[in-house]
């Protein structure tokens, strides 16, 4: 079955006319146009160009996918520019706000700290046992980022996570795309066989990071397990702690976000053990969109299986016609099926019903909020390239 | 002489401090209880044998307190090197549990039907009771208030009494950690728990080390 799984090649969809592919990224344009020529923002000429240049990347993206009925292939230029982008620009700001990537306890102290959406999942039960936030955030004003921003922040995602579930994974996560990029450099797998349970990790680190951050009363995930400390904000190493610390942030990027991408072809930081996509992963079964496999066209080839990246389709599931709770909506098993028989789905309706509407009507949401999150993300770190060497 | 003032101030103070006690045996508990296999009555078996435990550490705790009311004015070297010795065997008995789990699964489950964890119930219940007593003499803030005020009180038996009722108010709150038996057991769940408790050790171990190199953690 493998070696007649290799031969298979995707059933190519006859491309869109250009005129229907045009009309259908109409929408996106005016979204991002919206988004990106926001006249009461006072630009400076840097801005104005990254602004343009992105919104123009976004738009012929989505254009592509339109035009050519892939989704994955084109998804991932724009989620390795946003995984890249992201450290340039963030890194660019701390330098200059404080001369260091390095945080100092006393900022932390002073709640000075950017808010990022990772320790969402840890913070609800301290602060549903003490009303208070075990993140060195500060709610008060001049204190950081503010209550409202906090707050603001937390609603977007809840409102965004709604709809498309752990779609935030593959179209607004600022950190997978480097390990996606990674995950695209060689050909093919250097390393095939990966124990299906190391799935479990990401439920493990979010059991245990909870657990530890309600008993110490610290996020516990920030402090001593997220690989993106490496390239965003570590702490300041001024004792034996701190270098610990900063230890293990860089062998856990090095080993999970590029070595490991590297060699298994997989989104390894994400599938083996990131907590917030573990948690986010329960409001798959909040979302309106899915991914199914239309079991009459089904031969099973298992290519669908070979290409998830985050090990989200098993023989079972494939037998059951659906993919794990932990589908990331990328779309890679869609494209890469060449029966057409994995499928975008609304749920509550017949799968392969009209699956290209289903699909259109996930990537509007999905990719509006990949505009409006991911654009901007980019856009600030194309900014930073253009008023820094150019 | 224990009065009944007193011994509603000790049960007072458990009460009040159940919630701190549950969040800082939570992450010793929590997994273990999930490693092992479902049922009411028996995650009940493994709480009861765990608190157990852990009110014998608290009546050691109270003898020590009393008996030499030095304790809580130890030198901080001698402290740190007690409590940096109960947290490096706190990770050794988790990762011993988590690859016992492992191991009874490995001899008993030859397909993916649901995982059978201490199939044999040897391994169980004394792990539970180690677990048990070595958070029992950790030294969490209201454990040290409790220690306070019964070295305080005028006999050993006094401060024992304090102490068990104390524990009673504290364990109320764990109650509730019963209900984790109706959580059906299958590999992922086990998995995820041992996967928990490893990283969970992993940090003990840390902590541990740490004290015992002679620094402050966590107001230890």
């Amino acid at each position: 079955m493998a070696t007649k799984a290799r031969v298979l090649k995707p059933a190519a969809m006859p491309p869109r006319s250009i005129g229907r592919s045009l009309l259908l990224t109409l929408p996106i344009a005016v979204w991002s146009l919206l988004m990106f020529a926001n006249p009461q923002r006072h630009l400076i000429r840097s801005e104005k160009v990254a602004s343009l240049i992105t919104a123009v990347f976004m738009i012929a993206l989505f254009f592509l996918m339109m035009r050519t009925g892939s989704t994955y292939r084109w998804r991932r230029f724009f989620f390795v520019a946003l995984g890249v982008l992201f450290p340039v620009g963030f890194i660019h700001t701390v330098m200059v706000m404080r001369g260091t990537m390095g945080i100092p306890i006393e900022e932390m102290i002073a709640g000075r700290t950017p808010f990022c959406y990772l320790p969402i999942p840890l913070l609800i039960l301290p602060a549903a046992f003490t009303k208070s936030l075990v993140f060195p955030g500060s709610l008060l004003p001049g204190g950081g980022m503010s209550g409202a921003g906090m707050a603001a922040m937390a609603g977007m995602w809840l409102a965004i996570t709604l709809v498309v579930g752990k779609g935030w994974c593959s179209y607004a996560c600022f950190f997978g795309g480097i390990e996606e990029g990674m995950a695209a450099v060689r050909p093919r797998a250097k390393l095939r066989k990966i124990d299906p349970r190391w799935r479990y990790g990401p439920w493990a680190v979010l059991l245990a990071m909870v657990l530890l951050s309600l008993a110490l009363f610290e996020p516990a995930y920030c402090m001593w397990l997220c690989p993106f400390k490496a390239v965003s904000e570590y702490v300041a190493a001024r004792n034996t702690v701190g270098m610990v610390q900063n230890g293990i942030f860089v062998v856990l990027f090095a080993g999970l976000v590029i070595a490991l991408p590297l060699l298994t072809k997989k989104r390894t930081q994400c599938a083996f053990f990131c907590p917030f996509g573990a948690f986010q992963s329960i409001f798959n079964k909040t979302s309106a969109f899915d991914v199914k496999i239309d079991r009459a066209r089904c031969s099973p080839c298992v290519l669908c299986k070979t290409a998830c990246p985050t090990m989200s389709l098993t023989d079972e599931s494939i037998a059951r016609g659906e993919t794990l709770m932990s589908c990331m909506k990328c779309g890679a098993c869609v494209d890469v099926c060449p029966k057409q028989a994995v499928v975008w789905h609304i749920k509550g309706t017949e799968v392969a019903c009209k699956p290209e509407r289903a699909r259109l009507m996930f990537l509007y949401a999905a990719w509006a909020m990949a505009v409006m999150f991911g654009g901007t993300v980019i856009a600030g770190g194309l900014a930073t390239i253009l008023h820094v060497f150019v | 002489m224990a009065t009944p003032l007193i011994l509603g101030e000790a049960l007072a103070l458990g009460l009040a401090s159940g919630p701190a006690c549950m969040a800082s045996c939570g992450p010793v508990l929590v997994p273990s209880l999930l490693a092992e296999r479902a049922g009411l009555r028996l995650n009940a078996g493994f709480l009861s044998a765990f608190l157990g435990a852990r009110f014998l550490g608290y009546l050691l705790f109270a003898a020590v307190a009393w008996g030499l009311g030095v304790l809580l004015v130890l030198p901080q070297a001698q402290r740190l090197l007690l409590f940096g010795v109960v947290h490096v065997l706190l990770a050794g008995v988790l990762l011993w549990y988590a690859y016992a789990a492992g191991h009874t699964c490995a001899q008993s489950c030859a397909h993916s039907e649901l995982v059978r964890i201490s199939v044999t119930k040897k391994r169980g219940l004394p792990g539970a009771a180690a677990l048990g007593f070595l958070t029992g003499v950790s030294l969490c803030p209201p454990f040290v208030a409790a220690g306070v005020r019964a070295a305080g009180l005028g006999s050993v038996a006094a401060a024992l009494l304090f102490f068990a009722v104390f524990f009673v108010g504290t364990s109320i709150w764990f109650v509730p950690f019963v209900g984790l038996g109706c959580v059906a057991r299958n590999e992922a769940v086990t998995t995820v728990a041992r996967m928990a408790m490893v990283l969970i050790a992993l940090y003990y171990a840390y902590l541990g080390f740490v004290m015992l190199m002679g620094r402050r953690v966590h107001g230890y």
